[in-house]
Order: C-alpha cells, then structure tokens, then sequence
C-alpha cells in the first residue's frame, strides 16, 4: 500500500502521552459499569449452593418455597433449553449442577424475584439430598490409582499432558559437567478486580432473543455460550460491555456461564434478569491462578553453558477443565525461559482437583514457570560463582537462536540481551548485587520449632536487622494466542463528514487503555488528534467476532486491523484529492489535522473539509479492517513447532530490604526494561508496567487463596492481601521498542509481560540480601523466617502445607 | 447485607442513655461504622441480632480532646484523624498517637473512633497496647451511674468488657506521663498499609544511671486480649541498659506470652518474632536511639 511508510521518528501522536478517553467519566464518577444499569420490572437472581467439594446429588426439594410470596420462578438445569454444560475447551462445566458438586462454588439453582435480601433469606429453605464424596485436593495424588474420578465422563484426572522433546536429553546431561536439580511451587491466587460480577439479561419482543450487559471481558465468547445454552442463533444474542472494573484475565468463563444463567432466566420469566456477586461470591466461585508444582533438572558446563534441562510440572487445573489446555501450552512453550538450550525434556500435566477451578489470570501459565527458571539461573550463577546477569548473557536468545520448540527466532530483533543490558546499566546492578553479596550470610536465622525461647545468640541487633538484596529476572513471551487457535482480528471505522470519526474493533476494553491506544493508531494515520475518534461501546451485534481480548493481543492484532481500516480510507481519501489536484505522484501528508503537499502551499485542505469534499463525492467514509494472524504450527507429540509468530522481551530488577527479624519485605525499587515494540501510548505503557508490576509483588510476597477441603479461605480483603501504595517504591519503566513486521508499526504486547517477572525478581533479590533461597510463594513473612508456611485452623504445632 | 433497622439519632448524653435504658442488647451504637457496616455484609455473629442503631455522631462532647488538669481527657467518638492530629496528645502521648496512625487508611481513620477500636476488645485493636502502658481510666455511663475504671480491668476476655447494655463509654482519661519516661510503639502486619496486627508492642521507660528505673509494656495480636505486662515490668525494673540482659527481659516476654496462649498455629512464628520486636525496641529505647 502506498502512503503508509512513516518515518519511524516522524509519528503525530504514536508514542506520545495520551490521556485515556475513558479517564475523566471514570475519575467523575458518571461512568456506566454494569450495576449501574437498572431496568423497569428487573428481577435479581440469587444463587443456590451446598457446603460440599464433591458430592452427588441425589433430589433437590423446592416445596419450602414454591408458594413463596418473594419467589417468582427458580431456574436450575431442567431449564435450560440448548446445551447443558459450557467449557472453552472441554464441555465440563454444567451451568447449574443436577448430577454431581466437584467444588465448593458450584451452583445448584437460581431464585429469581424483585428482593435480593428476601430471595437470599430464602436459599436455605431449598432441600438438596446429597452423597458426599471422597474431596481430592492435592493434585500429586490425582492420577493415583485411589483417586476419586471428579468427572467420571473421562477415563482419569488428567486435563492435558504436553510434552516436548528436543535434542536427546540422557546424552545432555551426560555432556554436562554440573548438573542442578530443584522443585518449586507456586500457589493459588485471585484476580482481585475491584468490580464484581454483574450482568443483566433483557429478554427481546418475539424472533429477537436477548441482550446481555455486564462485565464482560469477551463479549463475543460469552455470545457463543449464551447461544449454545439458550439454543438461539447467534445473532439472536446481543451482548453488551458495561465499563469494566478489572478483569486480569478473570471475568471470562465465570461471566459467560452468568451471563447464560440470566438469558435463560430472563428468557423463561420474560423479565430483565440482573444477577450481581459480593466479594465473597466472587472468590468463592470464580477461577483462579494454576497453582503449581515444578521439577527443573538442568545439566551445565563450568563456562556457564547450558547443555539440558528436563523439566516436569503439574498444574492444579481444579474443578473444570476451563483454559487449563491453553494455560499449560503457553508454559510448555516457555518453560525453560529464553535460553537456547540444545536438549530439552519437558512434560507439563494439568488434572483435576475438587479445588476452586483455575483458568486464565493475566500472565497465563508464565509466571510460575519464570520464578522457577529465574531462580534457578541465579542458583547456578552462584555456583559457577559468575553474576547471574552473565549467566543470561551466556544462554540468552539472540538473533537466529532456536527455542526449545524448536522454532528459529527471525524476522523481528530478538532484544533479549538489550532488556538485560540496560536494567544492568540502569539499575546498578552489579556494584550492589556484590556489595549485598557479601554482606548476607546467614541473615536469617530460622527459628526451630522445638526451641521457641530464643537463645541469647538467636538475638539479632538492632543495626544489622535490615538486608539489602537486588534481583534480576528474564523473559521471553509469545504474543497472540499462538498455535491455541484462530487468531484474527477486525476493526470497524467510520469517518463523519466532519472529520470526526466511529472506531470500534472486536476486542473488548478491560481496562487496559485499549481504546485510547486504537484511536492514537487511526488518529496517527489520518494526522488528527486522538480525541476526533470516538470509541463505540462493545456490542457483539456491530463487529465481526475477533476473538477473546486475552493474551496480550489487542495492541498486536486489533490494532494492526485498526491501522488496515484507517489506511483503506486514508487510501480513498487520497484518490478524492488526487482528483482535486490533479496529483498523480506526489506524496501527500496527513498532519495536524491538515492534509497538505510538502512545499505546495496551494495544496493544502483541512481533514475535515476533506472529508466533506469526498462525502459530497459519494466515497465510503467507512472501513472494516481484517488482520488475521500469520500461520503458527504445533507439533502436540513433541512439543515442536512455531509455537507463536513473534516475541516480546523483557528484564526487570528488583531491589528489596528484608527485615530480618520479622521476615518482612519491602520492594524498594522495580526497573522494568521491556521490548513491547513500538509504544503507542507512552502513559497507557507506563501504566501498564505500574500495575503488573504491582501485582506481580502481590503475587511474589502476599497473595493467596488457601483452600481446606476445596474451600477457598480467603473471602475478601481482609484475608486476601493484595499490595497497598505503601508497599512498593519506585516502579521505572523503561522501553526499547525493537522492530516488527506485525501489528501497527511493530506496536505489540505489554500487559502480562509486565507481570510475570516480577515475583523471580524479587525472589532473586531476597536471595541476594539474605543468602536464602526460597521455593514456594508467596514469600511472605512466615515463608522469610521458617521456610514454610504456617496456616490458621490448624493447632498442630508447626503443621505446615 | 445491611438488615432492615430502627435508626436514631440523639443529640445529647442524656437523650441517648435514656434511649439505652432497658437495652436487651439489640441497640448498638454506631459511630465510626467501620466495624459494623462490614460486620453487617459478613453476616457477623456479634452483629447478628442488632434491631436498632443509634447513631452518636451527633454528640458533640463525645468527640473532645481536652486537658483536665493532670489529664488528657479523649471523647470515645473521637475519630483516629483528630487523635492524629491534635497537639495535645502529640505533646503528651506519642505512643497512642503512632498506634492509631497505623490503623487501616486515612478514609477509615477519618471515620473510625477511639472507643470503637477497644470496646470490641479484639486482640488487634492497636489503641490498646498504648492506653495499657499509660494505665488509661475508661469513663462508663448509664442513665444512673457513672464508673470508671482501669483499662486493663474495663477489658476481660477477647470481644467482651464489663460495659453493660445500658452503659456507653464516654470517654477515656489519660495521666499526663512524668516527663522521663520515653517509649515506643511498633507493629508489625502483613502489609504497610491497611494492614491488622500480627504483633505489637508498646513500651514505656526511663534509665537512671545505666539501669532501668521504670518500665511498663504491653503488647496487641499476641495474646487473647492485648495485655499490660506487671510482672515481667516488676522482673525488668533496675535491668542494667546492657543488651544480654535486654534479651534476658525479651525472652522472658516470649515466656509469658507463652504461657498465656498455649501452642497455637501461628506460634513458630509469633513467638520468637515478638521476641526480637521486644529486644530491638528495648535496644534502641534504653540507648535512646531513635
């Protein structure tokens, strides 16, 4: 296409710092989020549980309350008209539960009636008959021969086992001449969006269905649910995205089955259905973060190189199969972290477990595999006594290297080592890692359980409490959703007579700017201001479905459509004045809202009277753009292939002070150094980093969920810490934007990228400050001094997990 | 959820203990709300039967801070911010000043109240530990009686004091402290901010001639009720400032909690933690180490 080669340092407002468009209604207050919608005759439902993990249900009762003056219908599974269970993947997961309970947040049925209050007082008054079962919790014992079959549609536990095979991994380890072994876990978290789920079903007149609004993260796969339970055609399911308050990856199947619930609800009773969680709902039902269990065995050489690593992991996929598929996918194509390894072995299982069902979170199966390689990279840097940023210089990708899965990095500039090298130079890193180094032998003395009076040597000063440490931590990260699936994008642009212009794409604003970064892309191609593009509110009934809004790929793949539509009418704006001028080859330019020839004053227009002009000519004004992904290939019988068209990089340093004493850590200071490709919003690019790497500390020193019998414990804030503005210094982020083919001008992915570093980093950084290695999160107080967690419920002395 | 319930406002003392009279316990007062409101959506057992509130934020005297001649006297409805903020217990008592500038965030201090914090008497409520070691007097009133007591007495078992239904504290009276005593107050939680206790301690000492005249110490979140330590202060008093025999007082500490509490989940780690805490304060008070 002509005309649409910019000067990489001649943008008008890509890589600038843009406000949000969404900012000032949210910062007001007058924002719609989806509590905030009301309707005439809206119904509430209310959900119906038992206090069981596992058990079989043998009747459930409603004559206590059938005749109840607050009862307008109950809704259970009997009334379903289409399909019965959901799944993104495996179809496991019943809307309402009528043969088996497999976790504590199944739903049995819903009451519907006009009072929340009343219809919640009424709940205990529906009289289910239940067998339990035996409660598996420990995923270790799912594939047991003893284990309890929690779906028993499928011959075992195991969700999905991914394997991949490179290089001959026996002749590996012979060759090396040092080889390392260690486990780590990670555990269960939660999202923590500050809105809970809310949705409201409206039922349309005759031969029109439904429209849903809630808070949806991806409008279109809550469509396909809806459709496939309701039976209706998709066209007949409208779904609507209120203003998001957070989502992280969470309010994807936890919304589409809600949103199911209330079409077939509404449907039925042929009035608004809102259904809304509290905290404790929320947690109690919603899926969470893979906890999981990983074996790194890696053989290296005394220069530093890497010649194997068998690597094997498990990951508690819970209740339902949900996105555990593609979670461990993401992990088995990173596992080893971005370091050119010639054999590699790697089995990654997920199984079901009684436990809260886990699926997508930002960071999808990344983060724990990172602060297990990280750890260990820093491990064997120690003992080869070299820096552990050398260690990554040794085996980190560069151009040309070959992945685990084999796929040869090419075509976009791999900046693994310049990520690494300017967090180094930024951060200091080397004077202060040597200089806590020496400093941190045996700085915390673990506390024996059987001696809990301190010995006058057990004692430390007052002066010598507090360590220091830094850490740093690397990654690599697939963009787009790989060889999981389809992978394409759309984007609809209207341009008004004005010179003002409609944008909406098909993927969906949770939150992470993504509107603002659109209309910057089409506002860059017409030479307008950002605020001319008026972003249109998700409708599934407008757009061409594009996918999910996940995996970091609405900047990559929505906005190269963005950037298609804009330049389809950019191209016929061209020919309008071509005609006008009579200008067959000069190169015309679209800045400050003028469009103009270099050097010719007389050929110059204003955008806006130009579009007036080529709208008084007839010419389409609007555009879709179509950007579907380049072909990905995966080999599933050895883990072998192109697992994703491009990558992203990054390298963040964390400086942390530890007390010593109390096993409390403070983060001093994050350097976040990614390659995201071009950025398009600077301010919605630092915000990203603010806040992954805000959450990634949650999750390296505070958050989790501890289930006891499939019970998650931690109901709300007051249990379930996540990291307040006093427990992180200075966050730095600093961008290298490496060349792309793909997307706008290379622009690609930042939200997990941001996030999955961040707790090997720290953990790297206690390590440093300390001399302890720690392998379970979160490293939390308890974690620091004994080295392991302690847990209420139990009065068994030092019982641990 | 919030129940239906029977909401009043009244104006003075006597119009709110008139309203108390005959209470079966289902009035509660609400002040602050910070505890109530969320007890509320918890369906909290404590809150369970609540069928009237009577709020009693309209009661001017009952959020004084005020010098009465050897005594600070705080109105139980004073809110943390004006604790925080007022000069008279910035001048006098420091102590209680740092332990409710650490409670929750500035939204809940602007709203929550003195005596809300230890009339629940939770084993956390971070005013205590301070008030203990300035032997604060709690002022109780019915609609015909007036009682005061000593904190440590006014406090009996974890959610439980001797305020009867029909009482209200009215406010809490602190002796203005000879002035050679000094003292700190630390905590220690999971977070920095918005953060319930895990442990804390406040201590309160003067050194004459390299030896420990005086000491008073208590402790929150460590033992059932936060507690004021006689005996081991009687056991530290004329403690030569040397750090062995520091550790000597801070062991002893670990002991007595231990012995108060029994073997618990959390004691592998709060019990030497608090130890420590104890010795590095005692450390930096007695060489007045700030």
């Amino acid at each position: 296409m002509k005309n649409n080669i910019h000067n990489m340092k001649n943008y008008n407002t890509a890589g600038k710092k843009v406000i949000r468009q969404d900012g000032y209604s949210k910062v007001k207050g007058d924002a719609l989020f989806a509590d905030d919608y009301k309707f005439v005759n809206m119904l509430y439902g209310v959900m119906v549980r038992i206090p069981t993990a596992h058990a079989e249900i043998k009747s459930v009762d409603y004559s206590n309350i059938r005749k109840n003056e607050n009862l307008i219908d109950i809704i259970d599974a009997g009334d379903i008209p289409g399909e019965k269970n959901v799944g993104p993947i495996r179809k496991d997961q019943p809307v309402f539960c009528s043969n088996k309970v497999v976790t504590p947040g199944d739903v049995i049925c819903m009451l519907v009636g006009e009072s929340e209050r009343e219809l919640r007082n009424l709940r205990n008054n529906v009289i289910v008959d239940y067998e339990e079962f035996p409660v598996l919790t420990n995923p270790s014992k799912s594939m047991g021969k003893n284990a309890p079959l929690i779906h028993p549609e499928y011959d075992d536990n195991l969700i999905i086992h991914y394997p991949l095979r490179k290089g001959n991994i026996e002749e590996g380890f012979n060759e090396s001449e040092n080889i390392y072994e260690d486990e780590y876990q990670t555990q269960l978290v939660e999202h923590a969006y500050l809105e809970t789920e809310t949705v409201t079903a409206l039922p349309l007149p005759t031969g029109r269905g439904v429209k849903i609004i809630g808070s949806i993260q991806n409008p279109h796969s809550a469509r396909n649910v809806v459709a496939s339970v309701t039976g209706l055609p998709l066209v007949q399911v409208i779904i609507e995205q209120a203003e998001l308050g957070g989502s992280f990856g969470g309010k994807d199947d936890t919304m589409n089955i809600l949103s199911a619930r209330a079409a077939v609800a509404s449907l039925k009773v042929k009035r608004p259905v809102k259904l809304r969680y509290d905290r404790e709902e929320s947690i109690l039902e919603s899926y969470k973060r893979h906890p999981y269990k990983m074996k790194y065995k890696v053989g290296y050489n005394n220069d530093g190189k890497i010649k194997a690593m068998e690597i094997d992991i498990l990951a508690d996929g819970g209740a339902y199969s949900s996105m555990s598929p593609f979670v461990t996918w993401r992990t088995v194509v990173q596992a080893t972290g971005p370091y050119e390894i010639e054999n590699v072995q790697t089995d990654v299982k997920a199984v079901y477990t009684n436990n809260p069902y886990t699926g997508a979170m930002r960071g999808f199966g990344s983060p724990q595999p990172i602060f297990a390689q990280e750890s260990i990279m820093d491990e064997i840097a120690y003992r080869l006594e070299i820096s552990p940023a050398e260690i990554r210089r040794i085996n980190g990708y560069k151009q040309n290297s070959i992945t685990a899965s084999g796929q040869k990095l090419v075509e976009h500039q791999v900046n693994l080592i310049p990520v690494l090298e300017k967090a180094v130079e930024q951060s200091n890193y080397e004077s202060k890692f040597n200089s806590y180094l020496g400093s941190n032998k045996s700085a915390i003395r673990l506390f024996q359980s059987e001696n809990l009076i301190l010995k006058d040597n057990d004692f430390t000063n007052a002066k010598d409490i507090y360590r220091q440490g830094v850490g740093l931590a690397l990654s690599f990260r697939g963009c787009s959703l790989g060889a999981e699936g389809i992978d394409a994008a759309a984007a609809y642009l209207s341009l008004q007579k004005d010179g003002s212009a409609y944008l909406i794409s098909g993927l969906a604003e949770n939150g992470q700017g993504m509107k603002t970064t659109f209309s910057i892309i089409a506002a860059e191609i017409f030479g307008i201001d950002a605020s001319d593009i008026y972003y249109l509110d998700q409708n599934t009934s407008v757009v061409p479905d594009s996918g999910p809004t996940v995996a970091s790929r609405s900047t990559i793949m929505g906005g190269g459509a963005v950037k298609i539509a804009a330049e389809t009418i950019r191209e016929r704006l061209i020919g309008v004045l071509q005609e006008e001028w009579n200008e067959k080859d000069s190169n015309l330019e679209f800045r400050n809202s003028q469009v103009y020839v270099e050097e010719e004053p007389s050929k110059n227009i204003s955008f806006k009277e130009l579009c007036e002009l080529a709208y008084s000519k007839g010419v389409c004004l609007a555009a879709i753009g179509w950007n579907p992904g380049p072909k990905v290939d995966w080999d599933e019988e050895v883990g072998q292939g192109a697992a994703y068209f491009t990558y992203v990089y990054g390298c963040q340093v964390a400086e942390v002070t530890v007390n010593t004493a109390t096993g409390e850590v403070f983060v001093d200071k994050v350097t976040a150094v990614h390659d995201p490709g071009k950025v398009i919003n600077l301010l919605g690019a630092q915000g990203q980093v603010f806040g992954g790497v805000t959450q990634g500390a949650g999750y390296g020193l505070w958050e989790e969920v501890s289930s006891s019998e499939g019970f998650p414990k931690e109901l709300n804030y007051d249990q379930y810490l996540i990291p307040t503005s006093k427990d992180i210094g200075d966050i730095e982020p600093i961008f290298i934007e490496g060349e792309d083919p793909h997307g706008a001008w290379g622009a690609k992915s930042l939200g997990e990228p941001t996030l999955e570093l961040t707790s090997a980093a720290i953990s790297n950084a206690i390590r440093n400050a300390t001399g302890r290695r720690y392998k379970n999160l979160p490293v939390n107080i308890e974690e620091v001094l004994l080295n392991r967690k302690l847990r209420p419920g139990s009065n068994k002395r030092g019982s641990s997990l | 959820m919030i129940p239906n319930l029977e909401y009043t406002k009244p104006e003075t003392i006597d119009e709110l203990l008139e309203l108390l009279k005959g209470n079966d316990g289902n009035s509660k007062l609400l002040a602050g709300g910070t505890d109530i409101i969320p007890g509320f959506q918890q369906d909290a057992n404590r809150f369970r039967n609540i069928q009237k509130l009577i709020d009693i934020n309209d009661i001017q005297v009952l959020q004084e801070i005020k010098q009465n001649e050897n005594h600070l006297e705080i109105g139980a409805a004073t809110t943390f911010t004006d604790i925080i903020e007022s000069d008279l217990v910035k001048k006098h008592f420091p102590l209680l000043r740092k332990a409710v500038s650490t409670i929750g965030s500035r939204q809940i201090r602007n709203r929550a109240t003195l005596g809300g914090n230890f009339i629940n008497n939770a084993p956390c409520a971070d005013s205590v530990p301070p008030m203990l070691v300035y032997d604060a007097l709690v002022e109780v009133r019915s609609s015909s009686t007036v009682h005061e007591y000593l904190l440590k007495d006014f406090l009996l078992k974890p959610y439980s004091t001797r305020l009867k239904n029909d009482e209200i504290v009215t406010k809490v009276r602190l002796p203005i402290q000879p002035s050679k005593l000094r003292g700190d107050f630390v905590k220690l939680g999971r977070r920095r901010g918005v953060s319930i206790s895990r442990i804390t301690l406040a201590v309160l000492l003067s050194v004459e001639n390299t030896t420990i005249s005086d000491i008073k110490i208590a402790s929150g979140a460590v033992t059932p009720i936060g507690k004021r330590f006689y005996e081991l202060e009687e056991f530290a008093k004329n403690t030569k400032i040397d750090n062995e025999k520091l550790k000597v007082i801070a062991k002893k500490l670990g002991e007595v909690i231990l012995d108060t509490t029994g073997l618990r989940w959390s004691s592998d780690y709060k019990v030497p933690v608090v130890q420590q805490m104890c010795y590095n304060l005692l450390e930096r008070l007695v060489h007045n180490e700030d």
